[in-house]
């Protein structure tokens, strides 16, 4: 069993140099020849076995940090070797981990993205407490571990990041001991409903957030709709996440309530929640994203484009349109903490936006233009059979058919969503019995009506997808035919040697930005102002965001104070 | 929408018609009824008010008194879900949405609300497998930490799950079982009721021996202090028990007249069920209340004991004690069992008398009032024609030639006699006003026979001189036919003859013109 954990692990021994690795107990490699116990090694794939080959570890009545050996192990491997002891009783001197570590030797490129955050010190910029010190390292671990996930694709290890996070809980008042009715060391600061609540207190939304911070640092195309999309479809162990923890690790007590998962959260919370975690932590400057990133408006209006059925032609205007808000500048879309001005771009809203203001600009949107400049498309399908031009009628018709059926769809998976694990919660042993009655008693039930409906547990679970639609003509697509191919056709015109669009008018609702500062949207004020076709598309990419539609519309007011020439009172 | 808490035991219809539970009734305002003097006190209603779901949910149960006033909602509004603002409320009167988003609401209660709503589009639908679908997604509420009130979830539950494997096609008594067994133990207010239906729901499939069993452990079942309601179920259970032994008896009684040498064995048994039977339903027969099924099923052992005594008791006691309340069919069972055991008619008169009292058009006054015509007393023909006049007040029995016909013979027998003129007037004072427009106006003739027009023309003549212009109309309809004939003829003549004329005056006319042109040409 050993060879085939350590079977990554090539190096020879310092020692003997003999190349013979086993594990310890303490989950630590060993020379089997001479017995050298090394800390170090690489290779992302092997703690993922360990992970999975905890059996032989001690079982313990109660988990804590210390207790469970090869989660502590892992957790050090992942992070180069350096001894690390749970800061309960924080001194800076033994959280001194990142310039230690000892890589192995990569070169630079492999070091950046197999450890991104490698020897980027922690900055001290505002005065803290070693406890709130002790926190941020310990944080800044944890976006480090959520990038080993995400960028090795080891979703298992998911399960250590949550049950890690109900670990990292540090307060003012940190004191030794266990608690009684708690495995973990600090259930004591749970112990009140307004701690809980407090923004002190790890929880499983700023779990997310964290994780949302590791996607972006490594530049994954992965934005935060949807991440979210992923969890709510269960991609994502989140809303029982507890499932996938090892056997010793028994949550009972207060910790059970961290696990107690009810709600996803909105993406304007969780947004909310990265931008104050990524302060808090005082992260370094993000990784540029430039113009080859997914993330930059130019690639992922691609997406969108692709997603709501649009031909593929409109990129281009949809780049000018980024070159004139001069939103191509990586500088831009960089997201540095440390900077108060800077705030954490929505880069999917954003993108969605762009897409929308071009549309504006080839279709003006007004609920007249657009069907006249429909009828022109359809005359020149006509005269001519060969040609193929994007008729915006046609567009709507089968856009808007397969919205519907997508939200009847959502509404359905909403309503069958089951948000009770197998694996039962409850904070004392005096409830465990109701607890594991009700279980019992709503398993049973919900099986006898299984039966009754005579239909299959439940859909097929389909593969992870970025897209919500499905365009085409082959058999996978349901949503209808594509339009990606088609042309622009009289949309526009060649102009000054270049294609401009055919339409020359523009319209904007007022682009005065709001002084009050308790103020979020108008948008529910002036909705019923707004031109029918253009709500409609704010509606759409409300859907596939997932967002309210103010947040699509306020986007698109920020897009056009950029884009539009600044008028001079 | 108010239910009569009754202890009646309306066969299955009760449980069948739930589907209340889902708040139709939503019109109805919470705090007008509770202001309301004139709710009785048997009618008790208890609204429920479901923040977390966001249900309003309004049950009505005679088991609690108390009533719960819907809460102040929070007003705390989340920054995703922007409230929208409040002054564009509509003056219409709208009801309240029935699934309406909370503000703070979790994905959890977002599923259930879901979930609920789309349970109710399938039943109103019919779409029992899509709803039996949803519902066990919607068996986790009973897992809701947070649920204000369990019990709530658990009835819910209940009561559509019992809907749906009603209609369900897929329903086997097996699921029945273990539904009703989960439905038992999760709320022990419910245990009793559940019990019932579970029993019930063995009954109208027939297994007696199932159903018994059934109420045997919730009789034995005991929880806490017993409550007002909680001794009343148990009395119901008392009497299906008995019921059922009545039911297996029967059942044994069949059995054993067919068999040619019964065995001694099966007869003592046969016995043993009435006896259980018979305590069981002479207790519950103590109670006031409505007891039909019972009775019978009591009078009908006793009848083949040949206990006419006891019957006889306990019908004469169903019917006078006046602690229990007005029951017309207790009149009618004890006239059958009098009838049927041909009693002297005086006992019979006595019976009637008191029905035709509480329901003057029951089909039974009839046989009462031939049962006064027999007595062959002058004073009893009066009564005899206040009775069938009561008849003929309600529009059911408008159209009876049997009734029209016992007036007429009434009457015939009557005015033999002397006095009949008064007795028929002071009948008809108070009908006087509104009988002719009921009975005997053209309209109302056009539908009917001839026999029973001819017998109203008499009863018209009688009652009614008043009336007189119907015996006329009807008279004069009859007779429409053969005047419009009469009439074509005639006109015809008339058209012939004045054609006929017409042309002697042409003749005339001619001729005096050509005396004139002889006369000019002469000159």
């Amino acid at each position: 069993m050993d060879e085939e954990e350590t079977g990554g692990y090539k190096e020879p021994c310092s020692i003997c140099a003999a190349v013979e690795w086993g594990i310890s107990d303490e989950g630590r490699f060993y020379c089997k020849s001479c017995h050298n116990v090394i800390e170090n090694m690489g290779g992302n794939g092997w703690f993922v076995r360990v992970f999975s080959s905890s059996s032989n570890t001690r079982l313990k009545p109660s988990w804590t940090w210390e207790s469970v050996p090869t989660l502590r192990t892992m957790f050090c491997v992942s992070f180069g070797g350096c001894t690390f002891r749970k800061p309960d009783k924080p001194t800076p001197t033994t959280l001194s981990i990142l310039p230690n570590s000892k890589c192995a030797p990569r070169t630079q490129s492999q070091t950046a993205l197999q450890n991104p955050l490698c020897g980027l010190p922690v900055r001290q910029r505002r005065r803290v407490g070693p406890a709130e010190q002790a926190l941020q390292q310990v944080l800044f671990m944890f976006v480090h571990l959520c990038v080993c996930v995400f960028v090795h694709h080891h979703l298992d290890l998911w399960a250590l990041c949550v049950c890690m996070s109900c670990d990292l809980n540090l307060s003012e008042n940190s004191n030794d001991g266990l608690s009684v009715t708690s495995g973990s060391a600090d259930a004591s600061f749970y112990l009140t409903p307004r701690q809980r609540k407090s923004q002190r207190m790890m929880s499983m939304p700023k779990t997310l957030a964290l994780c949302y911070l590791a996607l972006l640092w490594a530049r994954e195309a992965i934005t935060l709709a949807d991440l979210l999309r992923l969890v709510s479809e269960g991609c994502i162990p989140y809303v029982n996440a507890h499932e996938g923890f090892p056997e010793e690790m028994r949550l009972y007590g207060r910790d059970a309530l961290i696990f107690r998962v009810e709600s996803i959260p909105s993406h304007r919370a969780l947004h909310k929640e990265a931008y104050t975690l990524a302060v808090f932590l005082d992260l370094p400057p993000f990784p540029p994203i430039t113009q080859d990133c997914l993330l930059h408006p130019s690639l992922l209006t691609i997406r969108y484009l692709t997603e709501v059925n649009l031909p593929d032609e409109l990129q281009d205007f949809v780049c000018r349109v980024i070159e004139q808000a001069g939103m191509e500048d990586e500088a831009f879309h960089s997201f540095r903490p440390m900077k108060s001005t800077c705030l954490l771009p929505l880069y999917d809203v954003q993108a969605a936006a762009l897409v929308l203001v071009t549309m504006k600009l080839l279709f003006k949107l007004d609920d007249r233009r657009e069907w006249d400049l429909a009828n022109t498309a359809s005359d020149m399908n006509k005269e001519t059979p060969g040609e193929n031009c994007f008729n915006v009628r046609k567009w709507y018709k089968i856009v808007e058919s397969a919205l519907t059926r997508a939200r009847q769809r959502q509404e359905e998976n909403i309503a069958r969503k089951q948000w009770k694990s197998q694996k039962v919660l409850y904070t004392s042993k005096k409830n465990k019995a109701v607890v594991l009655k009700r279980r019992r008693v709503a398993e049973q039930l919900q099986m006898t009506f299984q039966k009754l409906s005579g239909l299959s547990t439940s859909p097929p679970p389909s593969s992870p997808s970025s897209f919500c639609f499905r365009w085409g003509d082959e058999d996978g697509a349901v949503d209808g035919p594509s339009l990606h191919q088609q042309n622009l056709g009289s949309l526009v015109v060649l102009r000054d040697g270049e294609l401009q669009p055919s339409n020359s008018t523009y319209w904007h609702p007022s682009l005065r930005v709001c002084q009050d500062r308790g103020c979020k949207s108008h948008y529910e004020e002036v909705e019923a102002t707004l031109p029918k076709m253009f709500v409609w598309l704010v509606q759409l990419f409300s859907f596939i965001l997932n967002v309210q539609p103010s947040c699509v519309y306020e986007e698109v007011l920020k897009v056009e104070r950029r884009f539009l020439p600044k008028v001079p009172n | 929408m108010v239910t009569k808490s009754d202890t009646r035991p309306t066969s299955k219809q009760k449980q069948f018609n739930l589907l209340t539970t889902f708040g139709y009734d939503e019109t109805c305002d919470p705090t007008s009824i509770i202001s309301n003097p004139s709710v009785r006190p048997t009618y008790r209603i208890r609204f429920l008010h479901m923040d977390s779901v966001g249900l309003r949910l309004k049950i009505m149960d005679d088991l609690t008194t108390e009533v719960i006033v819907p809460e102040g909602e929070y007003e705390s509004p989340d920054e995703e879900h922007v409230k929208k603002s409040q002054g564009k409320t509509s003056n219409f009167p709208l009801a309240p949405p029935v699934f309406k988003e909370t503000p703070k609401e979790s994905g959890f209660h977002k599923t259930i609300r879901t979930c609920l709503q789309k349970i109710r589009e399938a039943m109103l639908h019919h779409r029992w497998l899509e709803a039996s679908q949803f519902m066990s997604s919607y068996c986790q509420t009973l897992e809701d930490t947070t649920a204000t009130m369990p019990q709530l979830q658990s009835e819910m539950i209940w009561k559509m799950g019992t809907e749906i494997l009603h209609h369900n096609p897929n329903s086997k008594i097996e699921d029945y079982n273990s539904f009703y067994e989960r439905m038992k133990n999760s709320g022990v207010k419910q245990y009793l009721v559940v019990c019932l239906e579970h029993a019930f729901h063995f009954l109208v499939k027939g297994h007696f021996e199932e159903a018994k069993r059934q109420l045997s452990i919730a009789e034995s079942w005991r929880y806490g202090r017993k409550s007002a309601g909680q001794s009343q179920r148990i009395k119901l259970i008392q009497a299906y028990k008995g019921f059922l032994d009545y039911l297996i008896w029967c059942n044994k009684k069949a059995t054993l007249s067919i068999m040619d040498d019964p065995d001694a064995g099966a007869i003592q048994e046969m016995h043993s069920y009435f006896r259980q039977s018979s305590v069981n339903l002479k207790e519950v027969m103590k109670t006031p209340g409505v007891w039909d099924p019972f009775l019978l099923s009591y009078v009908d052992m006793q009848e083949f004991y040949n206990d006419h005594d006891g019957a006889l008791k306990v019908l004469n006691n169903y019917s006078y004690d006046n602690g229990f309340p007005p029951n017309p069919n207790a009149h009618v069972y004890l006239y059958q069992y009098l009838k049927k055991h041909e009693a002297p008619p005086k006992e019979q008169i006595q019976v009637l008398k008191i029905l035709h009292a509480l329901v003057p058009s029951h089909a039974l006054m009839l046989e009462y009032c031939s049962l006064l015509l027999q007595s062959g007393k002058q004073s009893n023909f009066g009564k005899a024609l206040g009775v069938c006049l009561d008849l003929l007040d309600y529009a059911c029995w408008r159209n009876s030639l049997d009734v029209w016909s016992q007036v007429k013979n009434i009457l015939l027998r009557l005015r033999t006699s002397e006095g009949w003129s008064e007795i028929v007037e002071e009948l008809m004072v108070k009908r006087k006003d509104w009988w002719p427009a009921l009975h005997f106006t053209h309209s109302s003739s056009s539908k009917e026979n001839g026999e029973l027009e001819e017998i109203k023309i008499f009863v018209a003549e009688v009652l009614c001189p008043s009336a007189s212009m119907y015996s006329y109309q009807v008279k004069r309809q009859s007779r429409g036919e053969s005047l419009c004939k009469t009439k074509k003829t005639k006109r015809k003549r008339n058209y012939v003859t004045s054609r006929k004329c017409r042309e002697n005056l042409k003749r005339k006319r001619e001729q005096t013109s050509r005396g004139r042109q002889h006369k000019d040409q002469c000159v």
